[in-house]
């Protein structure tokens, strides 16, 4: 939101400042902002930096992993859960969120994303165990 | 119409186990990249499953006293849903905390880890939580849910494996746990997977006709883990407690994995005094059909255990009256 009114209210104002002459820049600007609102395509082919913080319920998580679909390349949550991700990403791309005991998460790169807030969840599971064996089933006899 | 391993031919796995094999120091502080390593040099979903699962079952140990505690935890609370949660959520914690840094878990850890791995590697798998029967078990009253599996979706057709009992069995004697690989386990044969193995979701069976009721189950024949190895089907006795008379003669019926010898078929028979080895009274083989029958000449409550090639397979009791 903020990066779209700020350059509107600059533009009223240079609009205040300056003279005629001015307008055609003004209309220049203008158009731009048009382009703008359709960022799609500009920024798509704009990489960025990925920034973000994980946590659970009750706390920020460290050691998370943290990794670009399909690939290897990827980064780890500090002790505050923060990570910026090493490599620069753009919209589409799937990034991985791992940490052993709860669920996985994949999280895509959109138009805007350039931080990211991710609750994981604990897996839901209920944890039993059967053990298998090899012992020979023996009958209880009374006598 | 089975989903079971002969849809995939063996040889086809060896590569995928070399890549599991090959990676036995990885650790599981980063499981996409370990997903990544077990799986991108393979090209179909099986062998990727399959270096998965082989992994998990070589590098994970299971734990007799995490299982015994649990076990005994959950006995206790069973009738307290409140306290079953706080214990299930605490012990989980720990869990899944010494899995990461022992390598060590429980059945569900197994299912959670296979599950996981898969995903991260864009396989479709399921846990599936259920009843396990096994000759250690309390085999006549299983309350509460004891076990946990795998249900992988391959080429569009859902299969069962089992990592916990695939990675080994604990010593009888000094209950520590042994890796001893059963390749039985993976994409078993749903029919003999329900012997032992009860989901408490009906779409686990992954069969639709004769599914067994939980009585049917709890009066199974005991089958143990060389059966998956060895048997495509027990077809009969679908019962492990039966009585017949003296004489009487009693029937097996199997579909066995490789055509056997008859020599390889043994029983052995416990009166609760002695045991002996013997050879039934009449063994069939003809192909994968494996027809045995037997008559007992004395009086008595017998445990019968079926040996092949000396791998104990399964028990069934008799009761012999005149």
């Amino acid at each position: 939101m903020k990066t779209q009114t700020l350059p509107q209210t600059q533009n009223l104002k240079t609009f205040s400042l300056i003279g005629l002459i001015l307008m055609t820049f003004f209309a220049f600007n203008l158009s731009y902002g048009q382009i703008a609102t359709t960022p799609t395509k500009k920024i798509t082919t704009n990489e960025r930096t990925i920034k973000g913080v994980v946590s659970d319920e009750t706390e920020t998580l460290l050691g998370v992993n943290i990794v670009l679909e399909g690939t290897t390349t990827g980064t780890t949550t500090n002790e505050k859960g923060e990570f910026t991700f090493p490599k620069k990403l753009k919209t589409g791309d799937i990034l991985l969120f791992s940490y052993l005991g709860y669920e996985t998460q994949k999280v895509e790169i959109k138009d805007d994303t350039t931080f990211i807030n991710l609750k994981l969840t604990i897996d839901s599971v209920t944890m039993i165990g059967a053990l298998d064996s090899g012992k020979p089933y023996k009958s209880k006899r009374k006598d | 119409m089975h989903a079971q391993i002969s849809d995939f031919t063996h040889a086809n796995f060896k590569k995928a186990d070399s890549i599991a094999l090959a990676n036995s120091d990885e650790d599981l502080y980063n499981l996409p990249l370990l997903a990544h390593k077990l799986t991108s040099n393979l090209d179909t979903e099986a062998e990727q499953f399959r270096a998965i699962y082989f992994w998990v079952c070589h590098n994970i140990s299971n734990n007799y006293n995490l299982y015994l505690r649990n076990s005994y935890k959950r006995n206790r609370f069973k009738n307290d849903s409140i306290k079953l949660k706080i214990w299930n959520n605490d012990f989980k914690k720990k869990l899944f905390k010494k899995l990461l840094k022992n390598q060590t878990t429980i059945c569900t850890g197994y299912a959670y880890l296979v599950k996981e791995l898969a995903s991260l590697a864009n396989l479709e798998c399921e846990i599936v939580q259920g009843y396990g029967r096994v000759s250690t078990t309390d085999i006549e009253k299983l309350d509460l849910p004891n076990h946990s599996w795998n249900a992988i979706k391959l080429n569009g057709k859902w299969y069962l494996c089992d990592p916990t009992w695939a990675s080994g069995i604990p010593n009888p004697k000094t209950n520590n746990f042994k890796f001893q690989y059963n390749d039985g386990f993976f994409l078993a044969e749903p029919k003999l997977f329900a012997i032992n193995h009860y989901p408490i979701e009906k779409k686990w069976w992954l069969f639709e006709e004769n599914v067994p009721s939980f009585k049917d189950f709890l009066e199974a024949p005991i089958l143990y883990g060389k059966a998956y190895e060895n048997l495509k089907f027990h077809n009969f006795p679908k019962q492990m407690h039966k009585d017949t008379k003296l004489f009487e003669n009693i029937t097996f019926e199997f579909e066995t994995k490789e055509t056997l010898n008859k020599k390889d078929i043994t029983f052995l028979i416990d009166n609760g005094s002695d045991s002996k080895q013997i050879e039934p009274n009449s063994v069939t083989i003809e192909d994968y059909n494996l027809k045995i029958e037997h008559q007992f000449l004395k009086k008595g409550f017998y445990d019968v255990h079926l040996y092949i090639k000396n791998n104990l397979i399964s028990t069934y009791t008799y009761k012999v009256k005149n």
